[in-house]
């Protein structure tokens, strides 16, 4: 691509450009090619302000001071790619861009499609969680209403239901389904309870993790030689 | 607390790229220069880029490509008319909470006559804003 350097500052600008370019995929390319023109010009007019020292380490403050691919894209992104998910593949996009959004980094196609996933799975389990415990309520409180009901009106709905004689005093009896109904319930409303902290601890992990990500992908460049090198 | 500055420096520098593009045209690393002046301020200039697409989204920045002298083209910047509206409710807002923050922080003993008119006169502002 020819961006306006020559020699090794010509190479680690491509190179910057073509990292960038790598982030975008997704997004019209009229889009793209307007972004990594402007960037590209941006670079040019910071090396041309910047006089000291030797080509590539002004290039190099200039990269670094401009910032990573990403963090030129990141708040970009998700929206470019919510605006090409409404013409084409929307859910799949919407995700991606939802988790960009997220991670605040591209994670590439293999990384999101695990994370998606995982994220998949996850929901699937937090989703039945809940209806057991939705189920476990609505059961509870049924049979405590049919109970009661029938403590007053001896015989309701026996037509279509077996009440099972546990004691002799079908009174005493009835008192004891009620009980054992609103224990159901009691349940039920446990696991939400659980289900809220299980929530909360979830968040946290996903957090920490986030965080995790983040820090390891900033100090990376700063480790070993330079961050333009390594993609020679 | 590191999500919360960032937070906090997107807003505000929306509102400072508005600012210098409100005295004039300015493309990608002009606007920088502008903004980031010879502050401390470590500015990762990149951040502009995602920032000036959503405002030409909304209609508040329009931009075109000028030839420039040396080098390649140079994408420059101007406010639209919604824009330069935007601007100006958004730095009238922007001046009331710098107040609330700075009385707060001088929020002197709270039986101070004067301090405690200042503090009523800016929560009436807020009201009619």
């Amino acid at each position: 691509m020819a961006n306006g350097f020559s020699g090794p500052v010509a190479q680690i600008v491509d190179s910057y450009l073509a990292r960038l370019r790598k982030g975008l995929s997704g997004i019209p390319a009229r889009d793209q090619d307007e972004l990594v023109k402007e960037i590209n010009s941006h670079i040019y007019e910071s090396y041309r302000n910047d006089t000291e020292g030797d080509e590539v380490s002004r290039i190099l403050r200039v990269l670094d001071k401009l910032g990573e691919p990403s963090e030129v894209l990141s708040s970009r992104m998700p929206e470019a790619m919510m605006s090409v998910g409404k013409k084409r593949k929307l859910p799949f996009l919407i995700l991606a861009g939802v988790l960009i959004a997220f991670f605040g980094v591209p994670l590439g196609i293999g990384g999101l499609s695990a994370a998606v996933g995982l994220i998949i799975g996850l929901l699937a389990l937090v989703i039945s969680f809940y209806v057991v415990a939705v189920s476990l309520i609505l059961t509870g409180w049924l049979s405590a209403v049919f109970m009661i009901v029938r403590l007053f009106s001896p015989g309701f709905l026996d037509r279509w239901v077996d009440v099972y004689p546990l004691v002799s005093d079908p009174t005493f009896n009835t008192v004891i389904y009620i009980a054992g109904a609103l224990l159901i319930a009691a349940l039920g409303f446990a696991l939400l309870w659980l289900g809220s902290r299980l929530m909360r601890g979830m968040r946290f992990v996903f957090r920490l993790l986030f965080a995790k990500i983040r820090n390891w992908r900033k100090k990376a460049p700063a480790g070993g030689e330079r961050t333009l090198g390594s993609d020679h | 607390m590191e999500n919360k500055i960032t937070q906090l420096r997107k807003g505000i520098l929306e509102l400072a790229i508005l600012g210098a593009l409100s005295r004039g045209r300015h493309y990608g690393y002009s606007l920088v220069r502008t903004i980031a002046g010879d502050s401390t301020i470590d500015l990762t200039e990149g951040t502009i880029y995602p920032i000036l697409s959503r405002l030409a989204k909304e209609g508040l920045v329009a931009s075109e490509w000028v030839e420039s002298s040396q080098g390649p083209p140079r994408k420059y910047y101007t406010l639209t008319p919604k824009g330069r509206e935007a601007f100006r409710i958004l730095e009238e807002e922007f001046r009331k909470l710098a107040a609330i923050v700075t009385n707060a922080q001088n929020g002197a003993a709270p039986d101070d006559p004067g301090d405690r008119l200042n503090v009523l006169d800016i929560s009436k502002e807020s009201d009619n804003g």
